[in-house]
């Protein structure tokens, strides 16, 4: 189906079959959608673009078999993502501001649910902020560990980054939690299908609930969790109790990002530094990038969805 | 407002929104001759139009626009009522 991706793709995919394979099963559903992604991956750099073949590698184990419903559902996604955004610029505000609204709008419906995730899952590869993050989540997270790490990831969805968590040399002992027992199911399937060597341990924790944590860690992932819930900092200050003294923690969170289950809304990076640094913690470095690699300035002025990969220490 | 008037707010919009020093618009512009103007932007620019003008659309006439003269005649016909 090489015909379908226009030239500039053809030139940028030629040594990354898996990110071809998945944009092709896309172009076959939805052939309007080449020009934003041969927007996307031109703004990638070596780095993500190895990023981007690694994230499709997996995204091709978890897909077998299904890759056209999936790519139905990406497009679906799209389609829901562009109503929120139609709210946000008219409104101002995200849609709903509640657990309880998200639950019974979105998380209960597991129709809804299994092609939104499934939508999200192929933005791992598709999206330019998400592969900026997750190329930052690679290199200078995980590949800045240097001694043998204890893992922790809240929310782990496609379980993509504890995969890659549990394919480090260095990684000692690898947990998830996440509320929602269902989540937590295909979580531990996508391990599966990926090929995971390590345990994984997964347990069901609220994190707005967890108590005093029983073990520390070394490192801490919440990608993509902290827009999704009422009260963010109450996470991040049981979180940094769940820090060893000299841990780091690495927070994922998308600014100015309508999306059906996104009820906290942050619009600046001083507001996230504020959220994390109201804790206890200090922020050490903070990436921003925008969609289609737009402009940052000019993206945060027009509200354009920015992702901030953070990682932070105890202060 | 004359259709002319129109074109001529919808452009400062457009060059407002798609962040770009100038722009050529004719009633025949498309998606396809911006650069900057894709699904995202389409969202902003119809709100941003939604604002000046005083109007709402509709879901169903939003993904129906193809064109700036498109535009140009629903927000005639919007502001006209
Ligand atoms: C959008 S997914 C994030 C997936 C993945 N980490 C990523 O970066 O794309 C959000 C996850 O957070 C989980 N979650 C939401 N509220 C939570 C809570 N209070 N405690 C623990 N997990 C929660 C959801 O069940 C879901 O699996």
């Amino acid at each position: 189906m090489s015909e379908t991706a226009s030239d500039p793709l053809a030139e940028i995919l030629a040594g990354l079959p898996n990110t071809r394979a998945v944009i092709d099963s896309v172009l076959a559903v939805w052939p309007e959608h080449a020009a934003y992604l041969a927007k996307s991956l031109q703004a990638r750099t070596p780095a993500m673009l190895a990023a981007t073949e690694a994230a499709a590698t997996a995204v091709r184990r978890l897909t077998a078999g299904n890759e056209a419903t999936v790519a139905a559902d990406y497009r679906w996604t799209c389609d829901r993502l562009r109503e929120e955004e139609l709210f946000f610029h008219r409104e101002e505000r995200y849609r709903l501001s509640t657990f309880a609204e998200a639950m019974a709008e979105v998380y209960s419906d597991h129709a809804y649910m299994a092609r939104y995730v499934n939508g999200l899952l192929l933005t791992q590869v598709l999206w330019f902020n998400h592969v900026a993050t997750f190329e930052m989540f690679l290199n200078r997270v995980l590949g800045a560990q240097t001694q043998p790490f204890d893992y922790l990831e809240v929310g782990p969805g496609h379980g993509l980054m504890v995969y890659f968590a549990a394919a480090s040399s260095l990684s000692r002992s690898l947990e998830a939690w996440d509320v929602s027992a269902v989540s937590l199911r295909e979580t531990a399937a996508a391990l599966d299908k990926m090929g995971v060597e390590k345990p994984v341990s997964l347990t069901e924790v609220d994190i707005l609930k967890a108590g005093q944590s029983e073990r520390r860690y070394d490192l801490i992932v919440i990608s993509e969790v902290l827009e999704h819930l009422e009260r963010p900092e109450q996470a991040l200050r049981f979180l940094t109790t769940a820090l060893k003294p000299d841990g780091r923690i690495f927070v994922n969170v998308p600014l100015n990002s309508p999306s059906p289950d996104h009820i906290y809304l942050l619009s600046s990076p001083d507001e996230v530094t504020a959220l994390v640094e109201g804790v206890g913690l200090k922020v050490e470095t903070m990436e921003l990038y925008a969609t289609q690699a737009k402009k940052l300035e000019s993206a945060l002025r027009n509200r354009i969805t920015v992702s901030a990969g953070l990682v932070a220490r105890r202060a | 407002m004359s259709s002319a008037e129109i074109l001529n707010e919808l452009r400062e919009i457009m060059i407002d929104v798609f962040d770009v020093d100038d722009l050529e618009v004719t009633p025949a512009t498309t998606a396809e001759d911006v650069e900057e103007w894709d699904s995202l932007s389409h969202v902003r620019l119809v709100v941003a139009v939604e604002r000046k003008f005083k109007i709402k659309f509709k879901n169903s006439e939003i993904e129906a626009l193809k064109s700036v003269g498109d535009l140009v005649n629903l927000i005639e016909a919007k502001t006209a009522a």
